[in-house]
Parts: structure tokens; C-alpha cells; sequence
């Protein structure tokens, strides 16, 4: 009766897809509310801080502060949206809707369960920082067209942290201990890390702290995307993004499979 | 044939505590095969186990095949096959019925013409069609149990397995999901369910497996077990002063079991115990044919409901 195994279930691909698509389902259900506020964000921050601040500062690294800005905007995007995916989103999915214990009765297994789940991450944060350089873009406030390598920088962004936020998800013992994790490590990040101003501007004994931050990484290929600028040295950005999701995902993986098979 | 599902000495350990002790059973195909016991007894431990979603421990090493499939390695196999029906519903609350079918039926690779006809031939089964547009929350539990088990026929499995069915559904409900299953059966499908209803079991399970405390008690098919290993009738006296008054005058082949304020007095001569009911008033006493709850009393000293 042994029967040979391959054939037998769908293959990893369509598991994969099978979970995206669930998560796609959702997002798309209500449309207007999930789908207008990546739009508006860019617009509130860009009219509060970039038409405001930009009259005191003038110039940041060599360009207009508000085009500054407008390269870095859509990588904490597509990190915050990540990260609250994969943190918020999968603990209530975990503990609260038992919607992965409904998952786990159809031929899914917890790792396609979980990756699909980062790779639905990485497409939010793909769509979040393509939200971003659309409002940004119309305003012709960064370079066109290679501002359009953004969105690719925004998928890895997402996947990191979806990584990251599903390692956070396996420790914390309640819901509101992700409060640590966005006021201690997310917010001093989207200040630290190259977005606001650059890591130059910084003490010389901080800089290398600001190297440890995953979105330094992602934002430098961000700007270096947006101004065709490559350069050797990206490759490490590269890696340590490559390198850190790696980790993460693995680490989190592992932990919350323990959670999910008894 | 083979069984569908053989399962030999399996252990599960919970740190110190040893939910499921060294049980073995085998399911045939196309018959339905229930686990019989009161929560806690390692039932539902024991449904995971068989699909995969827990391990079995590795000391004393037992064995699992589904299909010929372990579903320690191979619980993709076994799950592709079967339909699961999770005691919890956990339906996706997030997607309204026809969704929550049509998100599943991707986990299964089904073309998307064949999942909508899949869908509407398995929502007019389940007598779900009025309903298909309809958010989680609107739906009864009754609803929702239908739909759990029409969300585990998406893939017209082989094997059917259920945790806990019925549990909390009022008796109209339960009646139609039994003819539902009896259906099923009909059409050659295997189906390991779990209950602590010993009605349950009786109405639809060709076989079944008594278990208590992680371990088996008796195995075989209801009405065989009833008929062979208890008394046929049995009268319930329900309250003790009123089992104070008759007890001198049992018939001497009586046996007598006691739990709470209930005794409960089992023989094969339903006249002697119709006699003794005779003697006691309207309210004090019910009298009726021993059933699976009365064995399971039997061999363990203990009420189902005595446990939960």
C-alpha cells in the first residue's frame, strides 16, 4: 500500500500559495480600509513634516531634505506593516482565532503555514512601498524610473521583519509585551537607521550600532536603488539582510512549531 | 484488505502526565469506528496523533499507519486523503461560509471550476446554501459544525475523521449530522470519530473502543458489547431513602452500582425488577434497557459525566 509520497499531496509551491492566498483573501475583503491608508500615510507625513521641517532644513545629504525623506519613507513602511503582520496579526491567528489549528487539518504542514505567512508579509511590504513612491512620485519629489527598484527593497523589508516579528511572536507571553518590541527596538530604528538623517551625522562610537539595525541595510539598498548609485559594499547589506531572515525565521520557526505540534 | 488505519501500543507523555497508554486499535475500511470515553480520557490526543498534528512519544516506541502512511513523517499523505474535522471549529471568522470553503479547497489544489462545484454540491449537502454568503459569527453552532465537516469533504476523502461531532449541539442537530455521516458511510467512506455520547457511538459506529484514562477497556461492535458484557435492563432508584426501602428485597441475580445519590440495579430478569419498581413511587425510579453508559459504569466504577 505504500505509495510513492510525491504525488500524493500538492507540492510545496501550492501550499505555499494556498496560504498567501488565504491572507490575500482577507486584505482584500475590505479594500478601502486596507487599501487607502498605505496611500495617505506617505501624504499626511510628507505634508506634516516634509513641508514643515524642509523650511528649516535645507538640503540633507547632498539633496532636497524632502527628497531625503521620500527614499527612505517606503522602507519603515513596508517594515511597520511587516512587522504588524507578523507580530499582532499571528499571535491573534495563534491564540486567539485558532486559525492555523483550522490550517493544519488540510494537507499544510507549520513551516508552509509560517512562510507563506512571511512571504504574505514581503508582498505587503512590496504593495506598502509602492503606495509610498506613488504619492512621492507624483509629487516628482524621486528619481524616475529607478525609483521603481523601491518596491523590490520593500518585498526583502517585509520578509525581514516578518521574520524578525514571528521569532518576537514565539517569546512573548501576552499580546501586549509586542509593546517592548515596537517602542524599544521598531520606533529607535525608523530614527537610527538612515531614514531621518544619515548615519554620517552620528557619533563616530554610534555608527557602528546603527550597522546592527536590519533597516539601515534595507535603506541603504533603497537609496542606492533610487539613485543608481551600486556599489561593491551592497552586497553586504545584502547578505546581512539575507543573513538576519535567515536567523530570525529559522529561530521563530522552530519555536512556534513547538505551539502548533504537540 | 488492510485497515485504513492501524494504530499498535502508542504512548503519548504530556511531561509527568500519560494522556494515551499503549493504546492499539484497527480501523476498517468503510465502516465507522468510534473512541469512546469522557473528556480527559486521551480521546482527542489520540485523533491528533493520527493525522499528525501531535507526535507520539518515542518511548515505549508504537505504531501509527494511515493508508500505509506514518503520520509521524507523513502527515501531508494522510491529510491530502482525509478530511479532518478538528473538535474546535476554528472556521476562519475572517471570510464569510463560501470563502472559507473556497480558501480551503486551494490547500487541496483543486481547479477553481471543480472547487465551485464541489462547494455548491457540498453546501446543498450540508444544507448550507441559504447561508453561503453569510459571516462566521451569523452562523448557529449547528451551522458551523456542518460547515467544519463540509470543509473536510472538499477533497472527497477516504477517510472521515471527527472530534467530538456533536458535542454541545442540541438533539435535532445531532440527528441530522448522524444521517449526514450515515450518508457518507454509505458511499464507502471510512470514518474514525470521537464522542463521549454513548448514544452517538450507538446510533452510527459499527465498532468502538471504550477508552478511560489513557488506556482501552473494551473494544467490539455497541450492541454486541451491550448485549454480552451487562445486564440487558436495568432500574434506576434516584433517590436513597427510596433504595433503603427496597433493598432488602433484590432478586438474587441483581447487581447493584451506586454513584451519587443514584443506584442503579442491573438484571437479566426484567420481571423481578418490575416488580421491585412496583413497590416504589411515580418520580422515584426509571426503568429502562441497559445501555453503553451502564458498561462503561460497569468497568470503571465510574460515571461518563462523573469525569468532565
Amino acid at each position: 500500500m505504500r505509495n510513492s509520497e510525491k504525488t500524493l499531496f500538492p507540492p510545496l509551491a501550492v501550499r505555499l500559495y494556498g496560504v498567501w492566498f488565504r491572507h490575500f483573501r482577507v486584505y482584500t475583503k475590505n479594500l478601502i480600509s486596507n487599501g487607502l491608508p498605505p496611500f495617505l500615510e506617505p501624504l499626511i507625513f510628507l505634508a506634516g513634516i516634509g513641508l514643515g521641517m524642509s523650511r528649516y532644513i535645507d538640503t540633507m545629504a547632498g539633496m532636497p531634505y524632502i527628497t531625503f525623506l521620500a527614499t527612505g519613507l517606503p522602507i519603515t513602511a513596508a517594515m511597520f506593516t511587516a512587522a504588524f503582520e507578523c507580530s499582532y496579526g499571528t499571535y491573534i491567528r495563534l491564540e486567539f482565532d485558532h486559525v492555523y489549528e483550522g490550517m493544519l487539518a488540510a494537507p499544510v504542514g507549520v513551516h508552509d503555514l509560517l512562510i507563506g505567512e512571511i512571504i504574505w508579509a514581503g508582498t505587503k511590504g512590496f504593495f506598502f512601498s509602492l503606495a509610498v513612491i506613488i504619492v512621492v512620485g507624483a509629487f516628482g519629489l524621486i528619481p524616475f524610473p529607478w525609483s521603481l527598484t523601491t518596491p523590490l527593497i520593500g518585498f526583502l523589508t517585509g520578509v525581514m521583519f516578518a521574520a524578525l516579528s514571528m521569532l518576537i511572536t514565539s517569546i512573548v507571553k501576552n499580546i501586549n509585551q509586542f509593546n517592548f518590541y515596537f517602542t524599544g527596538f521598531l520606533s529607535p530604528m525608523f530614527f537610527f537607521s538612515g531614514v531621518i538623517f544619515p548615519l554620517e551625522n552620528l557619533p563616530a562610537f554610534l555608527r557602528p550600532f546603527a550597522e546592527l539595525f536590519p533597516l539601515t541595510h534595507a535603506v541603504r539598498l533603497c537609496r542606492a536603488g533610487d539613485f543608481a548609485q551600486f556599489h561593491p559594499s551592497l552586497l553586504i547589506d545584502l547578505l546581512f539582510i539575507a543573513l538576519f531572515t535567515a536567523v530570525a525565521g529559522w529561530l521563530g520557526i522552530m519555536r512556534l512549531k513547538k505551539k502548533l505540534i504537540r | 484488505m488492510d485497515p485504513v488505519i492501524s494504530v499498535s501500543s502508542v504512548y503519548k507523555h504530556f511531561g509527568p502526565t500519560c494522556a494515551v497508554k499503549g493504546l492499539s486499535f484497527s480501523v476498517p475500511a468503510s465502516l465507522c469506528f468510534g473512541l469512546l470515553g469522557p473528556n480527559g480520557a486521551g480521546k482527542t490526543t489520540m485523533m491528533k496523533m493520527v493525522y499528525g498534528v501531535s507526535q507520539r512519544s518515542a518511548h515505549p516506541p508504537g505504531a501509527i499507519s494511515v493508508f500505509g502512511f506514518d503520520p509521524q513523517h507523513q502527515s501531508l499523505a494522510i491529510k491530502f486523503i482525509s478530511g479532518v474535522v478538528p473538535q474546535e471549529n476554528n472556521l476562519d471568522e475572517e471570510l464569510n461560509v463560501e470563502e472559507n470553503l473556497r480558501v480551503y479547497a486551494r490547500f487541496y489544489n483543486l481547479p477553481s471550476k471543480t472547487a465551485a462545484a464541489r462547494i455548491k454540491e457540498l453546501l446543498e449537502f450540508m444544507e448550507l446554501t441559504g447561508k453561503r454568503r453569510s459571516g462566521i459569527r451569523e452562523l448557529s453552532g449547528g451551522m458551523k459544525r456542518r460547515l467544519t465537516i463540509a470543509r473536510a469533504l472538499l477533497n472527497n476523502p477516504r477517510l472521515l475523521i471527527l472530534d467530538e461531532p456533536t458535542t454541545g449541539l442540541d438533539p435535532q442537530v445531532r440527528h441530522l449530522i448522524w444521517e449526514k455521516l450515515r450518508n457518507l458511510k454509505r458511499q464507502g467512506m471510512t470514518i474514525l470519530l470521537t464522542t463521549h455520547y454513548m448514544e452517538e457511538a450507538f446510533h452510527i459506529c459499527e465498532s468502538i473502543v471504550i477508552m478511560n484514562k489513557g488506556e482501552k477497556i473494551v473494544e467490539g461492535h455497541p450492541h454486541e458489547l451491550v448485549g454480552a458484557a451487562i445486564e440487558p435492563f436495568v432500574l434506576e432508584v434516584t433517590k436513597p431513602e427510596a433504595f433503603s426501602a427496597v433493598s432488602s428485597s433484590l432478586p438474587p441475580s441483581a447487581r447493584v452500582e451506586r454513584s451519587n445519590d443514584i443506584a442503579r440495579i442491573y438484571s437479566s430478569d426484567r420481571t423481578a425488577l418490575q416488580e421491585l419498581s412496583n413497590r416504589l413511587n411515580a418520580g422515584e425510579y426509571y426503568f429502562r434497557q441497559s445501555n453503553l453508559e451502564d458498561l462503561f459504569l460497569k468497568v470503571t466504577g465510574s460515571t461518563l459525566n462523573a469525569q468532565q
